[in-house]
């Protein structure tokens, strides 16, 4: 009976369109003291009454504290066995993660549009003079490629900075093709805006109040008049998603601005996807000669995602890193979909969210010394040790025939406990070195591939130089470079030891000895290769080492009308003998600051590494289609009931109706007679079934599974036949 | 033919379920066309069919047979043949079958009648051999597995011919297509096949039945238990989805059955556990996007008291907020997908208000195409989570219209006045030439019909010319002017007892939304 109760007072609210929801009093279940309410609420305002009335008595307080801090806190892992402090450290360390990163792909978006932006402006503000010479409308073409999600940022800036630079004299109206649908409406909306945004200036009637007259609101004088009352100042309109628009209206609204130039200076911009060409062709010739346009290319999507996975995937102030298979999945999604950098952003966010959410072992990731022994519980030391990094570390230690270590680890917390605070140094010193690896092996310029490319392999295979073929397989390169060459490499890989690499935020070797150390050899190593040039200079040879490609073709030469082909054997001199050397040493020597392991082969791996495809895949990339056909071909699946158990994916008159009119429908041609299927549903839940069901009881269920099988837009009508209906889905 | 309907409905409650074992359609009339001595074989047999009073019956075994098997299942399907001489064939048979009817009822036979009559019985005859032939078939088919059988035949008949000279025959569809493959193989022309059987035996349910048996049936529904259990589920990822929204992210939940209680439940637990981010000063506004009456200005007025913000404005919200720190919103909107939110202007609307970053936007959506909705810039400001939230909950009468979504489907329209008591409900308040009207307009469409022939089924309506209409009008003293006459037919428009089209030449016509049967009930009523 409460039930029902219940569900009358939702009533009332579900036929409303919009409701304030009113929080209801905790105490209801005290009141209502039915214990198989499904719905434990009551809103509205009666509930709210009745609050009152109960404070004293009820004394709910206590109660709302626990719960608030519950809502406040993350749910505790282990079964519910984690301590809240180390739910709590959990929570904290993702609070103090995320936004930092957050910041810096902030500011690694607005960099990478700040050069379009100046450039835009630029014009902008200096071609208006040129401009009224001739009598055309200022337009600047802002190619922004095919994704249109980014062009709203890029926009949104491009006000922003137009407001800050034009002393807020100037306008900036941006139309998209979605909300302007004709003439009148694209100039409602630039007047409104034109005319600082406010809403309250339109009266009721529809007309503008400006200058003691009254306008229509479509009315561009209204907005002459403002704008001269603010002393000039020009309005800029954006035509963000130009290729949407229709040809037509872009054509009126250029020839209104253009006629209205005298008067008020107006200057377009377009976002255009495609090309100005393609652009230009659609536009009506007239319209083109109105405009006096230039070109901006916005950063590509590729770039801006590999600066963005430079700064907050590789980067040092990643404090998760993002496994290898799912970095991959990740970018081919932004390259397949063509979803904007947002949604990368997002998925790095969520996976930083599930890992300090979801992964009691997250709360390891603090730093050693922070990472007090108390926080960790035996629920913890449990887990570590049904790690599969755990497991090999145990497995490799007793092949390598220490025991003892082994053992300890298996039996003893403390040892365990005291290795775990060590792990945090270690992987310290493993993100140094990949760094430093991939920075110095950007830094030879000699690789083919991709920042992102190189990323990844590392974390997968680690970074061998010897390894050939393999991403990093720069030896040839190396070995073959000019002294010319080598020694701009020397250069450049010295400065990346000194200086690091700014986009990952690696600030170089530093100062310690191995950085002393290499300096002091790379600069002996430049010393001699430029003395060896000097001294090939004098004799007029040239420097060559027994890897450089001359020494190997084949030459043609032609002699007395002959041609000769020869291989060149030319011997090395001394020189060349000393430089192949150099190179040989520069290279051992760049071997051994370049290559680091597997990320999956380091101890606790888990702790900081993220690699995981299916909360992503399902949170970020639904496959409805298949969720729907699934919930409706095996409801056991979700329903876990002992009646529809033997059915697996067949059909019994058990099932929800819905289910059975959906077997019945995959197995229908595209135009079904609702007689038949009526029939055939009777005859499963019927009277003559084993389910029994009287006719009119069944119909009502079969009503209620056709009614939802054509919500969910899987039949419509169809006029061919009587009492038909067509098919829409083929799944 | 009312004694062949139950030997129907036996077999179309078997059709479905069977794989179509039915044979080629393409075949009989070719048949037809090339062997006529044929039709002699079964001339006895026709005849006993049609007056087996009258006429002694040679072979009484053959007689059962024919009767026995479901003649016109295939028979008479008007589909499975879609050639026009078929056609003209069945209609022809149909007046001879008449002919003979008659003539046997009135039982006076002159010459010509007779000579009249053995052309009549000769094209019934005909027909009557295909149908033959196909129940036979049929038997067969049902006997051995569904495959192509044709060798089964008799030897020595025309199978050679017709398996030489018809299509392709496939009596099983292929199984395990891919879907797209499937789609295709559906959608070949002629290849739907159908029986002709229609609702009209069954007593389609009342809004009251329908109430008063769905409120038993939900409490005694078998999987109760198994659904709360669901529900549970879903209720505690709640921590985990409050989470994803504090972390200014949207989510979607998806998946079969109504959501609405999951909503209200959320509702309950943000109000009584708030997330960090969402202030104390968190306001919850539920939008029921499933009711058909919502309209964007309406959700934003809500949108707007509830953070009581002085403009109903989507920008004067925004900047409302930002001005306003500490409000934040948190909006719970069930149905995203219902057809009245699928505007894109709705769409960027609530994308606009969720891309804020006081705002938090958790909504439901019932259909799989839900991600159609949104364009990849909509998508962005959205930064949808997606949930799988299957609940199967039945949708409450609120969210979806059971009865009236069940009869728009089958082409009833029972959403209108309701049928023939509606009618006379309606009439009863208009004046009297109103009434002669629509009594004049029903007989004009029932004469339309039986001038079209009987073939029509209910499921095409008939219309007549709206300038015929007006001059009998005319000439029966109903109106004197077109402007009367106008103004009779807006009367019964409002009531949406008729309904009006152009052709494809553009001539205005008018048709009422009633079966053949109503629309006779209607005519007796007015008529008494």
């Amino acid at each position: 009976m409460a039930e029902f109760d219940d569900t009358s007072l939702f009533q009332e609210d579900d036929h409303r369109v919009a409701y304030m929801f009113t929080a209801p009093p905790i105490t209801t279940a005290a009141t209502n003291a039915s214990p198989t309410t499904t719905t434990k609420s009551a809103p509205g305002r009666p509930a709210k009454r009745r609050r009152v009335s109960e404070k004293d008595t009820a004394a709910p307080l206590p109660a709302q504290e626990k719960d608030d801090d519950e809502g406040r806190q993350w749910p505790r892992l282990f079964n519910g066995l984690e301590s809240p402090s180390a739910a709590d450290l959990r929570k904290k360390t993702y609070e103090s993660t995320w936004p930092v990163l957050e910041s810096e792909i902030e500011s690694v978006l607005r960099d990478a549009n700040r050069q379009t932006l100046e450039e835009v402006v630029e014009f902008l503000n200096s071609d208006v003079h040129e401009c009224e010479g001739r009598g055309r409308v200022p337009a600047g073409f802002i190619i922004t490629g095919p994704n249109i999600a980014g062009q709203d940022l890029l926009f949104s800036q491009l006000g922003d900075v137009l407001a800050e630079r034009g002393e807020g004299r100037g306008r900036f109206v941006r139309l998209r093709a979605g909300e302007v649908g004709n003439l009148k409406g694209g100039l409602k909306r630039i007047v409104r805006e034109g005319m600082g945004g406010q809403e309250g200036g339109g009266g009721e009637d529809g007309r503008m109040r400006g200058g003691g007259r009254r306008y229509l609101d479509y009315d561009l004088e209204a907005l002459r008049v403002e704008m001269e009352g603010r002393g000039g100042g020009r309005v800029v309109v954006a035509f963000q998603d130009s290729e949407a628009f229709d040809t037509g209206l872009v054509g009126e609204l250029v020839g209104l601005f253009h006629s209205w130039q005298d008067r008020i200076q107006f200057s377009v911009l377009f976002g255009i996807a495609t090309s100005v060409e393609l652009f230009q062709a659609r536009l009506l010739k007239t319209t083109a000669r109105q405009l006096y346009g230039a070109q901006f290319d916005v950063v590509q999507a590729n770039a801006v995602l590999e600066s963005v996975i430079m700064a907050a995937v590789a980067g040092t102030k990643a404090q998760l890193r993002i496994g290898p298979g799912l970095l991959r999945k990740l970018v081919r999604r932004q390259q397949e979909q063509v979803a904007g950098v947002g949604a990368f952003v997002s998925s790095l966010k969520y996976a930083y969210m599930n890992h300090f959410y979801a992964n009691p072992l997250s709360a390891l990731l603090v730093d050693g010394q922070k990472l007090d022994k108390e926080i960790l519980q035996s629920e913890h030391l449990e887990a570590v040790r049904m790690l599969e990094s755990f497991k090999s570390h145990v497995e490799q230690s007793v092949e390598d025939g220490r025991l003892d270590h082994a053992r300890l680890l298996l039996e003893n917390d403390d040892y365990l406990k005291g290795r775990i605070n060590r792990q945090a140094a270690k992987r310290q010193q493993y993100l140094g070195k990949l760094l430093q690896s991939l920075a110095l092996v950007i830094a030879t310029e000699h690789s083919k591939r991709s920042f992102v490319e190189l990323y990844e392999a590392a974390l997968d295979e680690g970074i061998s130089l010897d390894q050939s073929p393999g991403p990093f397989d720069l030896g040839d390169a190396i070995k073959r470079s000019t002294p010319e060459e080598l020694i701009g490499l020397i250069k450049r890989v010295m400065t990346v030891i000194v200086d690091g690499n700014p986009s990952l935020h690696w600030n170089g070797m530093g100062i310690g000895q191995d950085a002393e150390a290499a300096i002091d050899k790379f600069e002996a190593l430049r010393a001699d290769v430029e003395r060896l040039i000097e001294t090939s200079k004098k004799k007029k040879t040239s420097l060559k080492s027994k890897y450089s490609s001359q020494s190997r073709v084949l030459r043609t030469t032609v002699v007395a009308q002959k041609v000769q082909l020869s291989r060149d054997t030319a011997t090395l001199t001394e020189e060349d003998n000393a430089f192949t050397a150099a190179i040989d040493d520069f290279f051992a020597f760049f071997k051994t600051l370049v290559g680091c392991e597997p990320l999956s082969n380091l101890f606790l791996n888990e702790v900081w590494q993220y690699d995981y495809h299916l909360p992503y895949e399902d949170v970020f990339v639904p496959r409805p289609g298949a969720t729907f056909a699934r919930a409706l071909s095996r409801p056991h699946d979700y329903l876990g009931c002992a009646c529809c158990d033997k059915a697996n994916g067949s059909m019994v008159g058990t099932l929800p109706a819905t289910s059975i009119l959906y077997h019945l429908y995959s197995e229908a041609g595209a135009s079904i007679n609702v007689a038949d299927l009526w029939a055939a549903y009777y005859a499963l839940v019927g009277e003559d079934s084993e389910i029994g069901m009287d006719e009119r009881s069944a119909l009502v269920l079969f009503y209620q599974g056709l009614a939802e099988m054509r919500a969910m837009g899987f039949v419509k009508q169809s006029k061919k036949k009587a009492d038909h209906i067509a098919k829409l889905k083929w799944l | 033919m009312p004694p062949k309907k139950t030997t129907n409905q036996k077999a179309a409650a078997r059709v479905p379920r069977k794989r179509p074992a039915t044979t080629d359609p393409y075949e009989i009339p070719e048949e037809d066309e090339i062997e006529p001595p044929k039709r002699r074989r079964h001339a006895a047999t026709a005849a006993a069919d049609t007056d087996d009073a009258t006429v002694s019956t040679p072979s009484a075994s053959r007689l059962k047979k024919t009767v026995a098997t479901p003649i016109k299942l295939n028979g008479l399907n008007g589909i499975d043949t879609p050639s026009r001489k078929n056609n003209a064939d069945r209609s022809a048979r149909r007046k001879s079958a008449r002919a003979l009817v008659d003539r046997v009822i009135s039982g006076a036979i002159s010459d010509d009648e007779a000579e009249e009559g053995d052309i009549a019985r000769e094209i019934y005859e005909s027909s009557e051999d295909e149908e033959d032939e196909e129940g036979e078939e049929e038997n067969l088919n049902g006997e051995t597995e569904p495959t192509t059988t044709p060798s089964k035949f008799a030897p020595g008949r025309k199978r050679k011919t017709t398996t030489t000279r018809t299509r392709k025959r496939s009596p099983t569809p292929p199984r395990n297509l891919p879907p797209h493959e499937q789609y295709f193989f559906q959608n070949k022309p002629g290849l739907s096949k159908t029986s002709n059987n229609t609702l009209s035996s069954l007593q389609l349910l009342t809004h009251d039945e329908y109430f008063s048996l769905s409120r038993d049936l939900s409490s005694a529904n078998p999987h109760k238990t198994d659904i709360t259990h669901l529900a549970s589920l879903h209720v505690s990822s709640f921590p985990q989805w409050a989470f994803e929204l504090s972390q200014s992210f949207s989510l979607c939940l998806y998946g079969y059955g109504s959501k609405r209680q999951i909503i209200h439940k959320f509702a309950t637990y943000l109000s009584s556990h708030p997330p960090c981010s969402l202030g104390q000063a968190n306001k919850i506004v539920i939008i029921n996007g499933y009711n058909p009456s919502i309209t964007i200005r309406e959700l934003l007025c809500s949108v707007a008291s509830a953070v009581s913000s002085p403009t109903t404005t989507l920008p004067g919200i925004l900047s409302y907020l930002t001005t306003h720190p500490k409000t934040t919103l948190t909006i719970l909107l069930n149905s995203v997908s219902s057809p009245y939110l699928r505007k894109g202007s709705f769409q960027s609307i609530i994308s606009t208000l969720a891309s804020h970053a006081q705002v938090y936007l958790c909504c439901t959506t019932d259909s799989p195409d839900f991600a159609l909705l949104w364009d990849s810039a909509v998508g962005t400001n959205f930064r949808f989570l997606y949930h799988d939230c299957t609940t199967f909950c039945s949708y409450s009468p609120s969210e979806m219209e059971v009865v009236d979504s069940v009869h728009e489907l089958l082409g009833r329209k029972s959403r209108r006045v309701g049928g023939k008591e509606g009618v006379a409900f309606v009439l009863r308040s208009l004046p009297e030439n109103a009434k002669s009207l629509f009594r004049l307009l029903v007989g004009e469409v029932l004469c339309a019909d039986e001038g079209d022939g009987q073939g029509q089924g209910q499921g095409e309506e008939i219309s007549v010319e709206y300038r015929m209409v007006y001059n009998k009008a005319v000439e029966e003293f109903i109106c004197s002017s077109e402007m009367a006459f106008r103004t009779l037919l807006k009367e019964f428009h409002d009531h949406q007892i008729i309904t009006s089209h152009k052709d494809a030449l553009g001539t205005e016509l008018l048709s009422l939304p009633f079966g053949k049967e109503e629309l006779e009930g209607i005519l007796e009523e007015l008529t008494t």
